[in-house]
This record gives structure tokens, sequence and C-alpha cells, in this order.
């Protein structure tokens, strides 16, 4: 189970890496679908996971949310809005690879420091959700349109969820807490839709640069 | 020694045959027969029998081209543990000894392609050199990797049964083998890097280079081509397969061989090539890879 629980973290850091890369936005859909699998399913897998049919049944629910509702929200949204291809980055790709190294370096050093006052959990855990989090808020900064922010934001609450496993330890409380947080993406996914669709209908396209230039 | 001899015999062998895998992968996804089997050593035939025609303006480095390129991926093989058996030749710091003599390899076959004075094929050259560069630096994450991992500096206490240490964690194995299979497709020429089978020189990285070979030229640096995926493909085969030092290796390695060709293949069919600007941002990713690897592995001992 460790095994896995190790390989499902080494994805984790995969996803991160190819979500900073991504230069098409559907490549970008498909990794956040990925990465919102694998999250979800990474609490059975963890050695003090917990296994018993509340903890399964949370996992479908997570599963179905992060992995199929959410991503397809985004397909959408992507399909109703024309000329959504590319995600335009501020931050070009080969920067934001080496952002994401920088990243992963500074999640282990964080690690390091808040280890003393944390509960005992798998070793890649904390760092892995550091550098989700930190991947989510580089996405919502650097790049350009305004379905890449909802995504990068998606990205900060799988990173918020690792945080999550990693304090509650045996504990229950954080299942209460993600149903909220989930309810909360839901219902923000949903409204993002609907502005970029009105953004798009406005100015004939979803560059959120754009909106920095509003005069009366 | 006898018997690494053999081993890499039949191995060299069957590289053309393996090779084959790749492309009848891909008809089989297309819905076509796809070609013979035995096609990449008809070819071999038919070119060894061809006279070689060389342009009034190339020099002697154009003909030094494909037998530097061979004699080097050759002398690489002698260099790998095939299968977990002990290889040929092994001394200690022979992992940067082996990747440099691939290096010279390409060094030659890029300055052949130079010699001829084709604006095409110095393009192709100039792609080349750039590509070869950038996933220099993934391949020796990995050996850092392996350094860490197995201890030692040789390609034989890395990847033999016999020596082999702890081994990696899962984790970093997931991410080493990922990020080497993309080397693999950028080393090779294969898709999403390059397409073998474009008609369009403007897009060409490295058949462009090999344009005006001809001939038994033309038949070494194809047969270079495929030792060199042959090479790679078991690189990744002896890191990624728990080799035990028994006669199950052999099978494990055949195996393991036919899941990296017919991944190549299948790769290749749902894949389409990158604009040449994203190839870098292509290697960078697996370099990327590879460093996590290596902070896998550095933070989880064991």
């Amino acid at each position: 189970m460790s095994h896995c629980a190790d390989i499902c973290l080494a994805l984790i850091f995969l996803s991160v890496l190819l979500g900073m890369a991504a230069n098409r936005l559907m490549e970008l859909v498909k990794i956040m679908a990925f990465q919102g699998t694998i999250v979800s399913i990474l609490p059975v897998l963890l050695e003090a996971g917990q296994r018993d049919a509340a903890g399964l049944g949370f996992m479908a629910v997570m599963l179905t949310v992060k992995g199929l509702v959410m991503p397809l929200a985004l397909y959408a949204a992507i399909k109703k809005v024309a000329n959504l291809r590319e995600v335009e980055p501020f931050v070009g790709y080969r920067a934001s690879i080496f952002s994401a190294l920088a990243l992963v370096l500074a999640a282990g050093f964080i690690d390091r420091t808040l280890a003393p006052f944390m509960p005992p959990t798998h070793v890649m855990l904390m760092p892995a959700s550091i550098a989700t989090i930190g991947a989510g808020f580089f996405l919502m900064m650097a790049r350009r349109k305004a379905i890449t922010q909802v995504i990068g934001y998606l990205m900060l609450e799988n990173g918020i969820y690792l945080t999550g496993i990693a304090l509650a330890g045996e504990t229950h409380s954080q299942r209460l807490l993600e149903f909220g947080v989930l309810l909360d993406l839901l219902a923000g996914v949903m409204i993002m839709g609907i502005i970029i669709n009105r953004i798009n209908q406005t100015f004939d396209d979803v560059d959120t640069g754009m909106l920095g230039s509003l005069r009366d | 020694m006898l018997k690494s001899t053999l081993i890499m015999l039949a191995a060299m062998a069957a590289a053309p045959v393996l090779a084959a895998i790749t492309g009848r992968v891909k008809a089989w996804l297309a819905g076509r027969r796809g070609p013979d089997w035995t096609l990449n050593y008809a070819t071999l035939a038919k070119l060894l029998r061809k006279t070689p025609v060389y342009s009034r303006s190339t020099t002697y480095v154009f003909r030094l081209g494909p037998l530097v390129g061979l004699a080097t991926i050759l002398a690489a093989l002698a260099f790998l543990p095939i299968a977990g058996r002990p290889p040929i030749f092994s001394f200690a710091g022979d992992v940067v000894f082996v990747f440099y003599l691939l290096g010279l390899g390409r060094f030659f076959v890029v300055a052949a392609a130079l010699d001829t004075a084709s604006p095409f094929e110095g393009m192709g050259a100039a792609r080349e050199a750039l590509f070869g560069t950038l996933a220099e630096a993934t391949v020796f994450m990995v050996l850092f990797l392996l350094q860490q991992t197995h201890g030692g500096m040789s390609l034989a206490t890395y990847l033999a049964a016999t020596t082999a240490g702890p081994g990696m964690n899962g984790a970093a194995l997931v991410l080493a083998v990922i990020a080497l299979f993309m080397i693999l497709l950028t080393e090779n020429s294969r898709v999403p890097v390059d397409d073998p089978t474009t008609h369009l020189e403007l897009t060409m990285i490295h058949e462009v280079m090999i344009l005006d070979h001809s001939g038994p030229d033309l038949a070494m640096i194809e047969m270079g081509g495929w030792l060199k995926l042959l090479f790679y493909a078991t690189f990744i085969a002896d890191i990624a397969c728990p080799f035990r030092g028994g006669p199950g290796d052999y099978l494990l390695y055949i195996l393991a061989l036919l899941v990296i060709y017919g991944g190549i293949g299948l790769v290749e069919s749902i894949t389409a090539r990158f604009r040449m600007s994203l190839v870098p941002k292509f290697i960078l990713t697996s370099f990327a890879l590879a460093f996590f690897a290596l902070i896998f592995t550095m933070e989880m001992p064991g």
C-alpha cells in the first residue's frame, strides 16, 4: 500500500510539472482531471488511510467531483467559447518549468521547517501538497486567460486537500471541511463559467489583460 | 565474456525486427496491415548491394560520418548490461565515457551533414546538435540518480543484476522511466520531436541529415539508428525490470522491449509532432522529471 502511495505522490509531482508546461488548454484540463483522480484516491492508499465504508464513500464522491464533474464543466466552458486553444502565458513555458523545479526545492525546504510541528505522515505528502499549492498560485498569476485562473484555483484546492490529509492524521474532521470547500469550488467553477462567457460576449475574447484597460 | 558477447550479438541481430514492431503497432492502430517483419533486413541487404554515390563537393568527412556513427554505438552497446547480464567491457567512470561516445557519433554524423554544404542538411544538423545537447542534461540527471541509489560510476554497477544495490523506490522509478522514455523519443528522432515518415525536408531533423548518403553508407546509418534505439530501450528495461540473474530475465527483458517499442508506436499514433519551438520545452520537462526523481530519492532513501 505504501508503495502505491509513493507512486501516487510521484504522479502528483508529475501532474504539477505537466500543468506548468502545458501549452494547450485541453491538455491542461486533462491534466487537472488526472490530478483530481490521483488526489482523490490517495487517502485510501496511505499507510494510515481510512479504508472503511465511510472512507471509500468519501473517495467515491471526491472522485466524481474532482475527476469527472469539474473537468467536464471546464471542458464545456472551453468548448463554448471560441478561440480558446493556447494557454497564453505571461511567464514563458521554459521559465515555468524552472519555476516548478524551484517550487519543489522550496516545498522540500518548507517541509523540513514544518516537520517538528506536524503529525507523522508520509514523507513526501507535505512537499507534494506545498508544491501543488504553489503551482496553483503560479498558474493563476502567470497565465493570461480567465479559464486558466479557474484551473489554477482548482490546483490550489487539490493542494489544500493534500494538506488536509497530512494534518488530519487519524481524525475525520477533514471530511467536513473538505465537503464545504468542494461545494464552494463547484459554485466557483459554475460562476466562473458564466463570467467567462460574459467577458467573451463583451470583448470577443477571454483575455483578462483587456480588463486592465477598462475606461468609463 | 563470451556469453556477454553472444547476448550482445543476438540483441544486435534482433534490433531491425524490434524496430519493425513500432511500424506494425502504428499500422495496426491505423487499421492497415503494416510492413513485413523482415522488411528492415531486406532494406539492409538492398542497400549493401548498391554502390555509394559521392558528391564532388564532399570530402573524407562525409564518408567518415556513417562509419564513426555505427562504430560508436557498437562500442557503447558493449558497455551496456543487456537483460541484467554483465557487459563485455566495464571500468569505473564508463558512464561518462559511454554517453560521450554517443556524443562523438553524433558529432561525426552532424559533421558529415555539414560537409555536403546543403542548406537543408545544415538546418537538420543544427537541430540535432541543439536537441542532443539539451537531452544530455536529462541523461546526466538520471545518472546522478543512479549514482545515488547504486553508488559507483559504471553502467555495470547501475544496471547489472548481480551487483544491483537496494534499488530505487517506486516513485523515483516511475519519474525516471518516463524521463528516459522522453529522451528515447528525442534521441531517436521519433514523434513528437521528429517524424521519421515525413516528406518535407523543412520539418525534418534526422532524415534531412542523411539525404545525401546512399548504398552501404545509408545501411550503416540505418543500422546505427536501430542500435541506438535498442541502446536506449535496453537502458530503460534494465532500470525498470527487477532482474534476478536467473533464466527468467531474458523473457522479462524481451517483454520489456516489446512494451517499449509498442509504446513508441502508440505514442506516434496518438500524438502529433510538436512545433519546432516546443521541442526544447519537451526536453526540459524530461529534465525536470529526472530532477524530481533525484529529490525523491534524496528525501526518501531506501
